[in-house]
């Protein structure tokens, strides 16, 4: 039962910022994930949420109370780690308890713990193995258990799935999410998969360099990014970018175009904002909303070059020219093959503006969307 | 982690104190005492009484040629034959390996003084079971510790006995690291088995040649107990190494400030070597 | 065929050239227990005798009348035994501050133990003496011998390769449990290097029983002497009695002869890891 607050947190290794101010305000029982490409320095800020790493400034708070300079095992968290670093010489009973014999309990309020833990994790039959003879997942599920066993107010967990096995990853990842539902506990997860972050966490706290890009829902991220950075990092296959010119303005729109375009596109925007004609911005397009049976508003015509043929979908690499491939996501089925020329129609609801400075103009959003995100 | 700054400190503690005393105050007293006088009722400095007799000492000038005598023979006659015992042993065709390892490799936990004794037997003029193994196949007794060359030979025999295991360990653990598939290219390209050893095993295997060379070399410089035991430095101060005489000096005479010099010469000696070895056989000293 | 022929040839080559080198590197321990068995008339008459005989124990009697060899083997025993266990202690507490720890002054700490393994042991055994016998008047006492030793430079190297090839995540994960300090490094650390403790114990423990110099400096007398230096002393002697002293070789080899048989594999990890790094 922990909120946490961060207040201008930084870090540095040296003369070196590694993480640039963050402020940040989770709320009790949130599923938070930091998601940010490697170097980002999603780690960093978990480790320095664990009392791994000092805070060079800034105020970090969980339940209202300074945490800066309290030692590790004081402040309510537990933590797993990517590689699980269980002990290896300790058998797993031993490993459970090895934190809860530190704090003195007595041993029959510890066996009950670890009973109670070895329950809900089906760990019971691994008592009394050691770690070296445990599967992939059955160590994942210790290191949880040894995070658990200690009840802490919030668990920090450290990329937990990177080392399992597709399969694996994905019921472990349905038995995290049913163990948030279980355990009623603030979780900070960090990860670089964004299908983990978009299925687990109620929150996202997107990265970028030491600092934050945006912080929203999943589907807040997919249909309202903040910026350019955000668009491009979630949704697979990465969106599409257009550097498109403004060729009018209204109070509740901007009309854009692109040479490769059939036509100028009208794109409705929330708030009025005015561009003078002839300024670049960049248009967005997801690619499974590029289609090749209709015209829509808009259509490109390409060559394909690649088929890539995912089985319940296709996706078309079309090469215009552009920095990257334009990619189309078709049917599984579709009769396309490389070298023909498609004709890509999309519709203007669906298309994402970000002003000359990378940032989002914000737009109507379609009222199925809006549902979905309010 | 949020850590106590004196933590590391409080773990290096026994180490540094023990270090201290026992390693760098010696080492700095040694260096003072190579300027000293200590022969008088009060040492005093007196600065080129011992480093200007290391020049003029015949009798020290005798010891280093001996010692290098033995470095010179016995080092790169042991390297061969590590590196020889290492490819066999490292060979698929070889039968019955954990015997020969243990036969060649056991050599390195009997101590110095114990198969000294041994060999003293083993290699006496007289009645030694190696004279007596010569005389079977009408070959007449070699005077092992009555003659200068079967002396210094005698101690080469010792030294190699014991140490050719401990260089083929070495040896052994480069060969391991050397790719399997180099062969298996090579071979695919016609290479005959004898320029694999000379193209790809010996060039690979330079590294832990040269660090069994420096080792090796650095040992034999401080050569003692060995011909101590064997051969007592004889006969006629033949075999006599520096170390022996650095011992005589400090421990038999009481000059601490002349041993103490030729201590500081052995170090030197042996740094000079070593780098010299590096620059020779290639490879940059950090590796 | 031609192929195979040639093959089975190498192959018997090089069995045949082993057999002969091993042949010749176990005759000398071969010998000195066969030697040990014999009455020293047989050494003496120069018969070549292969065979174990049955005088053992006479030889051992004469030994033990020569020297108190139970004595020096039990000295040998102690000295070796503690500056082992305290060498390992004192060596992996500071290993394991350089792997784990980033403080003021680690570099030049590292550099300075890397200075130390270059410098021959000989070089620094005059002040040595002149520092335990002369100033701590530690002669004749255990403490003389044992403390120079726990100054070992390859084994902090050693353990602090131990100690960093150790994941981090593990000892993070004893800090956030609530560990203190020494309880990370006694309770999850050292257990996990046990491995390279054991290496490095038995090379510190085979160095320490067959050092010769340093205990023959510091322990003159004949009650605190060595198994080195009772042999030592024994062969200096005007008559020596070559089945005794071939006795006392064995008392001080053949068990390190087993326990290499035993624990080969950990020897060989400690010289390759300490010396190639």
């Amino acid at each position: 039962m922990a909120n946490i607050q961060m207040q201008q947190l930084k870090k540095n290794f040296g003369d070196i910022p590694v993480i640039k101010g963050i402020d940040l305000d989770i709320k009790d029982r949130e599923f938070i994930c930091f998601l940010g490409p490697s170097g980002c320095g999603k780690s960093t800020l978990l480790r320095l949420m664990a009392g791994l790493e000092e805070i060079s400034s800034g105020e970090f708070l969980i339940d209202n109370k300074r945490m800066n300079d309290v030692p590790a095992s004081l402040r309510g968290i537990s933590m797993v780690f990517q590689s699980y670093a269980l002990y290896p010489h300790l058998t797993v009973r031993q490993n459970l308890a090895f934190g809860l014999k530190i704090q003195k309990l007595p041993s029959d309020e510890i066996n009950n713990r670890i009973r109670e833990v070895a329950r809900t994790l089906q760990l019971s039959e691994l008592l009394d193995r050691k770690p070296k003879i445990l599967s992939g997942g059955q160590r994942q599920r210790v290191a949880i258990g040894r995070a658990i066993v200690r009840r802490p107010k919030v668990f920090l967990l450290d990329e937990p799935l990177s080392n399992l096995d597709a399969t694996l990853r994905v019921s472990m990842r349905v038995e995290l999410a049913r163990l948030h539902e279980e355990l009623q506990a603030t979780i900070v997860y960090v990860t670089h998969d964004q299908v983990e972050a978009m299925t687990l966490a109620t929150r996202v706290v997107v990265m970028k360099d030491g600092a934050i890009q945006q912080f929203a829902s999943p589907l807040e991220l997919l249909h309202r990014p903040a910026n350019i950075f955000v668009a491009e990092f979630i949704g697979t296959p990465k969106i599409n970018l257009f550097k498109v010119e403004v060729q009018e303005c209204g109070p509740q729109s901007i009309t854009v175009t692109h040479a490769l375009f059939s036509n100028p596109i009208t794109v409705s925007i929330a708030k009025e904002i005015k561009f003078a004609a002839g300024t670049k911005l960049t248009l967005g397009i997801r690619p499974h909303r590029l289609s090749t049976k209709q015209s829509l508003d808009c259509t490109i015509s390409a060559k394909v070059t690649i088929v890539e043929r995912l089985g319940t979908e296709s996706l078309l690499y079309t090469d215009l020219g552009l920095e990257t491939l334009v990619i189309c996501s078709a049917a599984g089925t579709v009769p396309i093959i490389r070298g023909d020329q498609i004709t890509l129609g999309f519709s203007s609801a669906n298309c994402l503006l970000f002003d000359d400075h990378d940032q989002a103009i914000e737009r109507c959003l379609p009222a199925d969307v809006q549902l979905l995100i309010s | 982690m949020l850590r106590n700054r004196y933590t590391p400190y409080a773990f290096l503690s026994p180490y540094i104190i023990i270090f201290s005393v026992f390693w760098l105050v010696p080492i700095l007293f040694s260096f003072a005492m190579s300027f000293m006088n200590t022969r008088s009722r009060t040492w005093q400095f007196d600065f080129f009484l011992n480093w200007g007799r290391l020049l003029e000492d015949e009798l020290l000038w005798q010891a280093l040629k001996n010692t290098f005598l033995i470095i010179a023979l016995q080092v790169p006659a042991m390297l061969m034959l590590a590196v020889f015992a290492a490819v066999l042993l490292n060979s698929k065709d070889l039968n019955f390996k954990g015997l020969h390892r243990f036969a060649i490799f056991a050599p390195i936990v009997v101590a110095e003084a114990a198969y000294a004794v041994i060999f003293r037997l083993l290699f006496n003029d007289n009645f030694g079971f190696v004279n007596n193994m010569l005389a079977l196949i009408n070959i007449d007794a070699i005077a092992w510790t009555n003659s200068s060359s079967g002396a210094t030979a005698l101690i080469a025999i010792g030294l190699t006995w014991r140490w050719t295991g401990y260089n083929a360990i070495i040896i052994l653990a480069g060969l391991q690291n050397i790719p399997k598939d180099l062969y298996e290219a090579s071979e695919l390209e016609g290479t005959s088995p004898w320029q694999q050893f000379t193209k790809i095993t010996l060039p690979l295997l330079k590294p832990a040649i040269l660090l069994c060379l420096v080792l090796s070399t650095f040992g034999t410089l401080q050569l003692f107990t060995e011909p101590t035991l064997l051969t007592e430095g004889g006969p006629g101060g033949s075999t006599t190494t520096v170390a022996m005489y650095m011992y005589s000096q400090g421990f038999k005479s009481f000059n601490f400030g002349y041993g103490s010099a030729i201590a500081y010469l052995i170090v030197f000696l042996g740094l000079t070597l070593s780098l010299l070895q590096f620059k020779l056989f290639g490879g940059k000293p950090d590796e | 065929m031609n192929n195979s022929l040639t093959s089975r040839a190498k192959k018997l080559f090089i069995n045949v050239l082993m057999l002969v080198i091993s042949c010749m590197w176990l005759i000398p321990i071969w010998m000195m227990m066969i030697y040990a068995t014999h009455p020293d008339n047989v050494i003496f008459s120069g018969e070549l005798v292969f065979n174990p005989g049955t005088d053992f124990l006479k030889n051992f009697a004469i030994l033990q009348g020569k020297q108190d060899f139970s004595m020096a083997i039990f000295n040998s025993v102690i000295i070796a035994g503690v500056s082992t266990l305290l060498g390992l202690l004192v060596a992996s507490m500071a290993g394991y501050a350089l792997a784990r720890f980033a403080f003021r002054g680690r570099n030049t700490l590292f550099a300075l133990i890397i200075f130390i393994l270059a410098v021959p042991s000989a070089a620094i055994v005059i002040p040595e003496y002149i520092i335990v016998v002369k100033h701590m008047g530690l002669s004749n006492n255990y403490a003389g011998v044992i403390l120079p030793y726990l100054a070992n430079a390859v084994g902090v190297f050693f353990m602090r390769q131990s100690f960093l090839n150790l994941p981090a995540e593990t000892l993070e994960a004893a800090y956030l449990d609530g560990a203190s300090e020494w309880k990370i490094f006694y309770s999850i650390a050292l257990p996990i290097v046990r491995p390279a403790l054991a290496s490095l114990g038995i090379i510190l423990f085979v160095a320490h029983w067959n050092d010769y110099l340093w205990p023959m400096l510091v322990m003159t007398s004949e009650q605190y002497q060595t198994a080195p230096i009772a042999l030592g002393r024994l062969i200096g002697l005007a008559n020596i009695e070559w089945g005794a002293m071939m006795v006392g070789a064995s008392l001080m080899t053949v068990p390190f002869l087993l326990l290499f048989l035993i624990l080969q594999k950990q020897i060989i990890a400690g010289i390759t890891s300490g010396a190639t790094k």
